[in-house]
């Protein structure tokens, strides 16, 4: 088990430190703006901010309602698309 | 160990899709935090809900779907049947209509000027006072006569058969209009003001020293446009006052002093200058043609101007050789050499005889 945390603490940081990680955030994000994810997201969040007032709303809330509606909304190509390049980054950096 | 740990060909793959999975989870919860982020810090500011109008505004712009309006509630043609007022006349006109009637009825733009001097030159033709000649000849651009089309169309049965104020509209519609024509040839009783028999020979005079006055076959009315107008010859002209009793004589009086004597000063220069008139031909300038007279060629010139070109070779020292085209050469000297050249030059017209009657009237003021 310790191995694998081992293994999984190291992959996560060679995908740092050779950048995909940041490339992969990047290519999300843009992902989720073209296919809406992000404005619907948004319409949410005011909901929730109406709910709770303007003035009262902290980060928390606003994280609690937000992420699990978030991750539930990801569009399934956005998903397979990113699950692929992971793939193939651990394909390729795994042996080493 | 670290050699193992990262190798992962023991690791299976389901371990690898769990690891992937992980990874995919971090990146999205990565995302959504940032949204958070960046929503609390809007609705912080105070910008979160700028972009947003509220709902009174929202109903004030709303589309509207009516019929015979459009979307923004316009009635498009909703000026169409309403009536003005002019501040002018104090009519009521229509809103469509407006535009020109006010043009005309202020007395400004392009068409008033035009039907203003039209119905003077008409007026006075009836009055048989001399018709503003000058000014028509500014503003004619076409061969008309001084009733316009229009109206004569519209005034027709308004008028007496005889009257002057008879169509122009004659002219170029022999057929249609037989009905309303005097058919006489000849019989220059028709309006447009240039009918000869209603001038007196001293309106008549004036009238073809400052106008073409060619009378057309069609209309029998005398052509308005300026000496110079293209659409006649100096043929035409000369006929017109050789055929229309009193002015010819003294319109086209260098014409017979050029035929006939060799030199003659002043009919020299008042011929030259009617050449440079009727050929319109620019190589002479005025200078030149003032100068022409102190020439020293005149001796020389003294020729018939039935010779064009060689006289021209002859006068003005050979130098309005190519005048005969030209118009005598630049510079010709001497009035006599000069006038000569340029006597032949309107030989392209067959005969040295020239036209520009009005010229020697002008000059004869000059002089």
């Amino acid at each position: 088990m310790s191995k694998d945390l081992q293994m999984r603490a190291a992959i996560n940081q060679k995908l740092i430190e050779m950048g995909e990680r940041e490339r992969l955030k990047e290519l999300l994000r843009a992902k989720l703006i073209e296919c809406g994810w992000k404005d619907q997201l948004k319409a949410h969040c005011k909901d929730v901010i109406k709910e709770k007032g303007l003035e009262h709303v902290t980060v928390e809330d606003l994280v609690a309602e937000i992420t699990p509606k978030g991750r539930a909304l990801v569009p399934d190509s956005v998903k397979k698309e990113l699950l692929q390049r992971i793939r193939a980054f651990l394909a390729q950096h795994s042996t080493l | 160990m670290k050699m193992e740990a990262m190798s992962l060909s023991g690791l299976d793959n389901t371990k690898l899709e769990a690891l992937a999975h992980d990874i995919y989870s971090d990146l999205v919860e990565d995302a959504c935090l940032g949204l958070c982020f960046e929503v609390h810090r809007a609705v912080k500011q105070g910008y979160f809900f700028l972009d947003e109008t509220d709902q009174d505004s929202m109903k004030d712009f709303e589309i509207v779907d009516q019929p015979g309006v459009d979307i923004f509630g316009q009635v498009y043609n909703q000026w169409k049947n309403k009536e003005c007022v002019c501040p002018n006349c104090s009519r009521s006109i229509a809103a469509s209509r407006f535009a020109p009637h006010l043009e005309k009825c202020l007395g400004m733009g392009r068409n008033s000027s035009r039907i203003a001097n039209r119905r003077i030159a008409s007026s006075n033709n009836m009055s048989k006072s001399e018709s503003d000649q000058e000014d028509n000849d500014d503003i004619n651009d076409n061969d008309w006569s001084y009733g316009s089309e229009k109206k004569a169309k519209k005034r027709k049965s308004d008028k007496n058969p005889n009257s002057p104020r008879r169509s122009k509209s004659l002219k170029h519609k022999n057929g249609e209009l037989n009905n309303n024509v005097n058919t006489d040839p000849y019989k220059y009783n028709y309006n447009s003001g240039i009918s000869y028999e209603t001038l007196g020979p001293e309106e008549l005079r004036s009238l073809l020293t400052t106008q073409c006055g060619v009378i057309s076959e069609h209309t029998k009315k005398m052509c308005t446009r300026s000496l110079r107008c293209p659409q006649h010859t100096d043929e035409q002209r000369r006929t017109v006052r050789v055929f229309l009793p009193g002015p010819s004589a003294s319109t086209l009086p260098d014409v017979d002093a050029v035929v006939e004597s060799d030199g003659y000063d002043v009919s020299d220069g008042q011929a030259l200058m009617n050449r440079l008139q009727w050929d319109g031909s620019s190589d002479i300038s005025p200078s030149d043609s003032a100068s022409s007279k102190a020439s020293t060629n005149n001796s020389d010139s003294k020729k018939p101007k039935k010779k064009k070109k060689p006289s021209l070779g002859l006068s003005s020292s050979g130098t309005g050789g190519t005048g005969g085209g030209t118009g005598g050469g630049p510079g010709t000297a001497g009035s006599g050499s000069s006038s000569q050249g340029v006597l032949s030059l309107p030989s392209r017209k067959k005969k040295p005889k020239l036209p520009a009657p009005p010229t020697p009237s002008i000059y004869d003021d000059m002089n």
